[in-house]
C-alpha cells in the first residue's frame, strides 16, 4: 500500500471497499439479492449461513447481557435493530430458496445441476414437496385416469420426454442487470462468459449501482466499449443476438 | 364436443381473483374424467378393429389411425387440464400455508373451499416445513416484511385469552386491548387476522 504523505491512493480505496465488502452481513446482502433476482436456484452458501448463524446468536446473548445489566437502553436498541435486520436477511434467503424449491420441485430435482446445488436439509424437503405433491395428484387425477396414462410427468406412455405440466422449467425471459460482483445470472459464470444461452426477451429490467469504472458488457463480444468515469446508477441491459 | 368441459374447468379456475381459491368443482371435475375414459374406450376399440383387420397400428394410415389419434390427443388434453387445475390450486394453496401460518386452522371460509385430498395436501405440506424448520432450528416464516421496528402497537380483535406466551413477557389479550409487542411475535396473529397493526 505504497502512497505518498497522507493521501489514499486509489488503490488504496479499492484495498479498503475490498475488506469492507467482505463482512459476513455484506456477503449475505450479497448472496440474498442475488437469490432474490434470480429464476433459478443459486448454489447454497452453507458456510456463509453457519456464521451468520453463530453471529445471530452471539448477537442475541450479548442484547440479553446488556438488558440484564441495565445498559443504556438506546444502545439495546439499536443493538437489537441491528439483529432484526441480520435476522431478516437470513429468513429471506432461506424462504426465497423454498419457495423456488416449492414452485420448480420436478424440475430441480431431475436436473444435477440444480441439485446439486441444494443444502442437505432442502434436498430432504425437496423430496418430501415431492412425496407429497405426487400423492395429492395421484389421489386427485392420475390414479382415475385410464392405463398408460397414469404418469404424473409424461403425458402418456409414448411420450418421449417428460412434458408434464408440473416439470416446467423456470423462465429465463428476464434481462438482467448486476453489480460486479454478482456472478451468476442464468447458470453462467461471468468470470468465463461460459455457459448455456436460453433465449432471453427484454421483458424486465433491474437497475444497480457500480462500485467502480466498468464497462458496458456485450456478451457477443462484439463491440469495444468505452469507460463509465463516475459511480452512478447505471442502466444498462443485455442485448442478445 | 372434445374438450369443452375440460376448458370450462380451467377457465373456471383462470377467472377467480388472483390467489383465491373457488370450491373445488367435483361435478364438473368427474364429468371431464368420464370423458377421458370414454376417449379411451374409443380409442381401444379402435384399435382393436384396426389390429383385427391386420393393419399395422402404427403406420396405417386409415380412418380409424386418425380417429384413434384425435382420441388420444383429447385424453391428453382433458388430462393436461386436470393437472393444471388440481396443481395450479395446490400452488394456492401453499401460498396459504405461509401466509397463514403452519397447521392453524384455517378459517373456516377457505376450509369449505377444498377437496378432502387437498386438505390432506395442505397438512402434508405444513408438516414438511415445520420438519425443515426444525432441522435448522429456525423459523422461517416469521420476519415476511423487513423490519422497521423491532415493536409495533397492535390492537386484539378476537378474545385470545391470558396466557399467551410471547418471547419476553406474557399478557392478557382480551378484545380491544392494545399491546406493544415484539414484532416477530405479532406477525402470526396479524396474518390470520386476531391482531391489527395500529401504524400511526
Amino acid at each position: 500500500m505504497a502512497s505518498s504523505a497522507g493521501e489514499w491512493s486509489a488503490e488504496q480505496i479499492d484495498d479498503y471497499e475490498a475488506l469492507i465488502s467482505t463482512t459476513d452481513v455484506e456477503l449475505l446482502k450479497k448472496a440474498w439479492r442475488n437469490e432474490k433476482a434470480s429464476p433459478e436456484i443459486l448454489p447454497f452458501e452453507e458456510a456463509l449461513v453457519k456464521r451468520a448463524k453463530e453471529q445471530i446468536q452471539l448477537m442475541e446473548e450479548t442484547v440479553d447481557d446488556f438488558e440484564e445489566s441495565g445498559h443504556d437502553p438506546l444502545i439495546v436498541s439499536l443493538y437489537q435493530m441491528d439483529l432484526d435486520r441480520v435476522q431478516f436477511l437470513l429468513r429471506s434467503y432461506l424462504r426465497v430458496r423454498l419457495q423456488k424449491i416449492e414452485k420448480f420441485m420436478f424440475y430441480i430435482w431431475k436436473t444435477d445441476t440444480y441439485r446439486n446445488r441444494l443444502s442437505i436439509e432442502e434436498e430432504k424437503f425437496t423430496e418430501r414437496c415431492i412425496r407429497d405433491m405426487g400423492k395429492h395428484l395421484e389421489e386427485t387425477v392420475l390414479s382415475k385416469m385410464p392405463d398408460n396414462y397414469q404418469s404424473v410427468l409424461k403425458q402418456s406412455v409414448i411420450s418421449e420426454e417428460d412434458d408434464m405440466v408440473a416439470s416446467r422449467k423456470p423462465c429465463f425471459n428476464a434481462s438482467l442487470f448486476l453489480k460486479d460482483h454478482v456472478q451468476y445470472i442464468w447458470g453462467y459464470d461471468l468470470q468465463n462468459m461460459r455457459g448455456k444461452f436460453p433465449e432471453p426477451q427484454l421483458d424486465t429490467f433491474v437497475v444497480a449501482k457500480c462500485e467502480r469504472t466498468t464497462r458496458p458488457l456485450y456478451l457477443d463480444g462484439s463491440r469495444q466499449s468505452a469507460g463509465f468515469d463516475s459511480r452512478q446508477v447505471a442502466i444498462r441491459t443485455l442485448f442478445t443476438v | 364436443m372434445h374438450g369443452r368441459k375440460a376448458y370450462e374447468l380451467v377457465k373456471e379456475f383462470g377467472s377467480g381473483e388472483k390467489g383465491h381459491l373457488k370450491i373445488f368443482n367435483n361435478e364438473l371435475f368427474e364429468r371431464v374424467i368420464e370423458e377421458c375414459n370414454e376417449h379411451h374406450n374409443a380409442l381401444q376399440s379402435l384399435i382393436r378393429k384396426m389390429q383385427e383387420e391386420g393393419l399395422e397400428v402404427q403406420t396405417a394410415k386409415n380412418a380409424d389411425h386418425y380417429g384413434a389419434l384425435i382420441h388420444h390427443i383429447s385424453l391428453i388434453r382433458n388430462k393436461r387440464c386436470l393437472m393444471a387445475y388440481v396443481f395450479n390450486r395446490a400452488e394456492i394453496i401453499r401460498d396459504l400455508a405461509w401466509k397463514v401460518g403452519l397447521l392453524h386452522e384455517l378459517p373456516r371460509e377457505i376450509q369449505e373451499k377444498f377437496s378432502d385430498s387437498e386438505e390432506q395436501y395442505f397438512k402434508d405440506h405444513s408438516k414438511s416445513l415445520k420438519l425443515y424448520m426444525s432441522q435448522l432450528s429456525l423459523d422461517v416464516n416469521v420476519d415476511m416484511v423487513p423490519p422497521k421496528d423491532p415493536y409495533i402497537k397492535v390492537r386484539v380483535l378476537e378474545d385470545l385469552g391470558s396466557g399467551i406466551i410471547l418471547s419476553d413477557k406474557s399478557a392478557n389479550f382480551a378484545r380491544h386491548s392494545m399491546h406493544f409487542l415484539k414484532r416477530t411475535d405479532a406477525e402470526q396473529y396479524i396474518a390470520r387476522g386476531l391482531m391489527e397493526e395500529l401504524t400511526g
